[in-house]
């Protein structure tokens, strides 16, 4: 194992992305098939990598301190691994799913570009590098929402692109002054005070990185995007592989970078963003009528269980938000590809026109069943435990609002998604939708996998921890302390997890109750909620995106520009139209009449000129 | 060997009207290019050689006899040289196209390799009187390939070309004959020396005065410029190009700089009526370029406006004046040499120079739209395009030596410039194409290919500019900045 064979899992996929998109259409047979074994061989070698764990390529650059430097470590092989087990899903899922979209060799090659910049932002070891794999990531990301093909579809991805350009303008900023603080830009030599100015650089860093994670207030985009692209597209880049590279940044910079105490004001700062992003969004997604919108306003609000678990600066809480990342990544992208079986199949994902779809479609409904509960936080699957490790990490700190924050989410978690299930699944089928089958292997292969790793991942939860998890937090806390996290991964009878429990009974009393209120209507399950005094005015400004700092911002600006359109440039423009081409075509009329052709003229001129001249030159010799 | 230089394109030139017997294209063609060619390579490739242990001289010898003429080769005279032969290949390789329609090819042929000859003589010629009969050389060549057309605007433009010449030429005739009186001698190094000697005083001020209408006119400076728009445009585009990129430059700004800087010294009065005559011309012929409808009138207008600048950059008499005047006028050979193309090649393909009548062109001709555009930027200084650089340089020097006023003359006149050159884009080639032009086509190989070649060295120069500046322009810059000592020191036989 060379240091060069560091370069494999960025120019694999790259090369890849180049010969997909230019294989014919004719030739979709060996397109998929290409596109399936050059995932597989990055899975085979994300293992290989993960094995081997300690690699560095160092190549001189641009100079000035600027290397190619590739790092591979615990973390970010482990981040390699994520990746390319999302990647391999994900391309099968896309062979069927995307087979007559208009535009899915496109989309394909876009998926393996991403693959490329995101390995490449995992491995590298300076910042250089770094931005340049993530701004790559940009490029992707506005190419595949314009695949939607809807009519807004350009406007979301503009949205799209101005949010994460904006997040990531402000890491570039931060960066710049990281750089400066600390004297270099290689990665891995990094670790400043969180003080003075390195705060500032701390607080811009954390903004490009948990925006690129779909945090509040920069998740706008998400669930816009939901509607306006490919299922597939949200299921890969909002759902894992956005959460897998922010997450990883945000802890590569709290960990590494910045050392971050518990209780110090950018911990605070952290939880705070973490808290509020958890409960704003999860009371979005409560009320939300379509299956894809619902989802993603989730995978925004479990963002804030990540922020808030590495915001805590306790080892189990930060255990427990990188934990939840890579559980998060398995079960919302097998929710979404569970919708996306849905809509592949009926044709919709609104909830009102679904229902009792479970006895056609048994196994996406089971798929989509084990996600919801481990999203949920149901024992004994993933999200219970690494939930609990962020309960535990914020109960800690001793700031109780916080795990109260979190205990709220997970009561209008659960309850949204038994509506989310009991309105596509159970319940009575529809007559809106005609009779359907079960979707294709590819397409329920992938929802399956994801849904066993979730099981896997909480029942035996000392697999992952033990591989995954505590080598990044090895030699954390006490000196020569050992991290194990497995102790309590599943226990019940403590007062953490018995609150956590009681929350999940209360989200199925008030479901049981919005139900019931509804006229036995599934999807009315939140009317309860939304109609609460207050609330429903607050929905309905949401819902009129009061709230997006885009559109807001857009409003700012046009007003901004309008009002300097009106009073500076066209003034300006007055003196330049009017003013300035007056004068200037007066001057030229008059000297276009004096060269009128003669030639006496000239000569005449030529002559006074030689006087003047030899005046002049007399003048100033004196 | 440097006289070959001159010698070349004169042997080339006499034989050619008898080749013209036997081909009426292909061997004229091909011959009068390669000899361009050839000079431009000996220039680019042997010449940094033959000066890299300073100014090399030649004496010429008649049978065995030393004649009384001497040819010097300096970083100056190899700057412009290579210039010279850079544009002139340019339209060398323009004209074959598009002289087609012209006829008699072996003869314009001719008369460009006398005229170009010429010029190459007048740079290397180390005494007054060899300047005077090189500048008539080129002179007279000029004046009847203006004529070349044969047509009733063409003979009026060149016999107005001839009468106001005549009289610089005379007034130079009588300069150089009281320089002669006053010293006894015609070699610049003697002149130099000798002028030193006697207090010439309020004679030498109207020597130079006499200079100054002389090579100003060839210059095109305002008040002596108005032979110029009727001339320039009336010519074949290729000779255009030439007179308007290289025959005011060489005859006039080189002519006048080697004299006033080298022989005669720059004095600050001289400095002062320098920069003074370089911001009339800028202003006045900007305003004039602007209300010209005529496409040519108007580049050749904006020539004199480009000259000025030139002028005024040399006449700050700072090395970084004398570097930026230098840059321009290389810069200013290219870009306005492109544009005159590229206006050929819109009036071959089209029948009229009025822009009011064009219109859209650039989507029946988008190499010649580009290039046009690439060049006009250029001379608007648009960066990073080489005109760019030099104004900057021009601008800088100027605040340097304490010329703020002039400073501004200098860039409020570039916005001028933009102005009319954006006027030219917007009528000529962006808009609603003229339903008239519907069937016009791209320009032909060549024409395009020296189009081509003159853009790319605009965009490659403007990105190479510190390296171009640090080979070609810089030693030209120190032969000037050395002032009289050059010629005293370096040249005495």
């Amino acid at each position: 194992m060379t240091p060069k064979m560091l370069l494999l899992p960025i120019l694999l996929p790259a090369v890849l992305a180049v010969v997909l998109l230019l294989l014919p259409r004719a030739l979709r047979l060996l397109r998929d098939i290409l596109a399936v074994a050059g995932a597989g061989a990055l899975l085979y070698y994300a293992f290989v990598f993960f094995s081997v764990k300690d690699l560095r390529l160092a190549v001189p650059w641009l100079g000035m301190g600027i290397d190619f430097d590739l790092r591979l470590y615990h973390f970010s092989s482990f981040i390699l691994l994520a990746l390319a087990g999302f990647l391999l899903l994900i391309t099968i899922y896309t062979t069927v799913r995307m087979k007559d979209a208009p535009r899915g060799r496109e989309f394909m090659a876009y998926v393996f570009l991403t693959a490329a910049f995101a390995n490449g932002a995992a491995l590298a070891n300076n910042f250089v590098p770094l931005l340049f794999f993530w701004e790559g990531l940009l490029v992707t990301l506005y190419g595949m929402i314009t695949i939607g093909g809807r009519p807004t579809s350009g406007r979301t991805a503009v949205k799209a692109l101005l949010i994460s350009g904006f997040c990531d303008f402000c890491m570039i900023l931060g960066i710049g002054l990281l750089w400066s603080v600390a004297g270099t830009s290689t990665m891995s030599d990094i670790s400043v005070e969180p003080t003075g100015l390195a705060a500032v650089a701390f607080v811009l860093m954390m903004i490009g990185a948990a925006g690129k994670a779909g945090a509040m207030p920069f998740h706008t985009w998400i669930p816009d995007a939901a509607v306006d692209a490919p299922v597939t597209f949200m299921a890969f880049l909002p759902a894992a592989f956005e959460k897998l590279l922010g997450i990883y940044l945000l802890a590569r910079i709290s960990l590494d970078f910045f050392k971050i105490r518990p209780g110090s004001g950018l911990s605070l700062l952290l939880m705070i963003v973490g808290a509020v992003t958890i409960v704003l969004a999860v009371l979005m997604a409560l009320v939300q009528k379509d299956l894809k919108r619902l989802l993603s306003y989730h995978a925004v609000s479990q963002v804030g269980y990540m922020i808030l678990g590495i915001g805590t600066a306790i080892p189990v809480g930060i255990a427990g938000g990188i934990f939840h990342m890579i559980n998060h990544a398995m079960y919302k992208s097998g929710l979404f590809l569970s919708a996306g079986s849905v809509e592949h199949r009926t044709g919709t994902t609104e909830l009102k026109k679904l229902g009792g779809l479970g006895r056609e479609m048994p196994l996406t409904a089971l798929g989509f069943t084990v996600c919801a509960l481990a999203i949920s936080g149901v024992w004994p699957l993933n999200g219970f435990v690494s939930k609990e490790m962020v309960f535990h990490g914020a109960v800690e700190t001793g700031s109780t609002i916080f795990a109260i924050a979190a205990w709220v989410g997970a009561i209008f978690t659960f309850a949204s998604f038994l509506k989310a299930g009991h309105s596509v699944f159970f319940g009575e089928r529809s007559k809106e939708v005609p009779a359907v089958k079960e979707s294709q292997p590819a397409i329920v292969l992938p929802i399956l996998v994801l849904a066993g790793l979730c099981v896997l991942f909480g029942v035996y939860n000392k697999l992952p921890l033990t591989l995954f998890i505590q080598p990044i937090l090895q030699g954390r806390g006490e000196a020569g302390a050992h991290v194990d996290f497995t102790a309590h991964a599943l226990a019940v009878f403590n007062p953490v997890a018995l609150i956590s429990i009681g929350c999940l009974v209360l989200a199925f009393l008030l479901h049981a109750y919005g139900f019931r209120k509804g006229g036995r209507k599934a999807y009315l399950a939140s009317e309860p909620i939304h109609n609460l005094p207050g609330m429903h005015q607050a929905y309905d400004l949401a819902e009129k995106r009061v709230f997006d700092p885009y559109d807001q911002g857009l409003k700012v600006i046009r007003g901004l520009s309008l009002g300097l359109f009106k009073g500076i440039d066209r003034p300006i423009d007055f003196f330049f139209e009017k003013i300035v081409t007056f004068t200037g075509a007066k001057f030229t009329g008059i000297l276009k009449k004096a060269h009128n052709g003669h030639y006496a003229n000239y000569l005449a001129w030529c002559l006074a000129g030689l006087i003047i001249l030899a005046g002049l030159i007399g003048l100033l010799a004196q | 060997m440097i006289i070959l230089f001159i010698v070349l394109p004169l042997i080339v030139a006499g034989l050619l009207p008898i080749i013209g017997k036997v081909s009426r294209r292909v061997l004229p063609d091909a011959l009068a290019n390669a000899t361009l060619l050839a000079l431009l390579v000996y220039a680019v490739v042997a010449g940094r050689g033959l000066i890299a242990d300073g100014p090399v001289l030649q004496q010429l010898s008649w049978l065995g006899e030393a004649v009384n003429v001497r040819l010097a080769l300096d970083g100056f005279s190899l700057f412009m040289l290579m210039a010279v032969s850079l544009v002139g290949l340019a339209a060398g390789l323009f004209s074959i196209d598009y002289m087609e329609h012209y006829g008699a090819k072996a003869n314009f042929y001719a008369l460009y390799l006398v005229m170009i000859a010429g010029m190459n003589g007048l740079i290397l010629a180390t005494d007054l009187f060899s300047v005077y009969v090189f500048l008539e050389v080129a002179a007279i060549a000029s004046y009847a390939l203006v004529a070349f057309g044969l047509g009733r605007d063409e003979l009026e433009a060149a016999f107005k070309y001839l009468m106001l010449s005549v009289v610089a030429s005379a007034f130079l005739v009588v300069g150089i004959a009281v320089i002669f009186g006053l010293t006894g001698q015609l070699d610049f190094a003697a002149v130099a020396a000798g002028l030193k000697e006697v207090n010439a005083g309020p004679v030498l001020g109207l020597v130079t005065a006499f200079f100054l209408l002389g090579f100003g006119l060839k210059a095109a400076l305002v008040p002596f410029h108005a032979w110029l728009p009727d001339a320039h445009p009336s010519a074949p585009a290729p000779i255009s190009a030439v007179l308007s990129g290289l025959l005011i430059k060489v005859s006039g700004v080189y002519a006048l700089t080697r004299i006033f800087i080298n022989v005669f010294g720059l004095t600050p009065a001289l400095s002062a009526v320098l920069m003074a005559l370089g911001a009339v011309s800028i202003v006045v012929a900007a305003l004039l370029a602007l209300g010209q409808k005529d496409m040519k009138r108007m580049l050749a207008y904006s020539s004199i406006s480009q000259v000025g600048y030139i002028v005024l950059g040399l006449g700050i008499g700072t090395p970084l004046g004398i570097a930026g005047g230098l840059f321009h006028l290389f810069n200013h050979a290219l870009a306005k040499g492109l544009l005159f193309l590229t206006s050929g090649s819109v009036q071959q393909a089209t029948g009229t120079r009025d822009m009011d009548e064009m219109g859209g062109l650039a989507k029946r001709m988008p190499v010649t739209a580009v290039t046009n555009l690439i060049g006009s930027l250029s001379i608007a200084g648009v960066p990073p395009l080489n005109g760019f650089w030099s104004k900057l340089i021009i601008i800088v020097a100027l605040v340097q030596a304490g010329h703020p006023v002039y400073a501004v003359i200098a860039v409020l006149a570039s916005v001028l410039t933009l102005w009319y050159y954006l006027l030219m884009q917007r009528k000529a080639f962006f808009g609603k194409l003229n339903e008239k032009w519907a069937a016009v086509k791209e320009a032909p190989f060549w024409m395009t290919a020296a189009v081509v070649l003159l853009a790319l060295l605009c965009v490659g120069v403007g990105i190479l500019f510190s390296s171009t500046v640090t080979t070609w322009i810089q030693p030209a810059a120190d032969i000037l900045a050395d002032g009289v000592h050059a010629a005293t020191g370096s040249w005495g036989f």
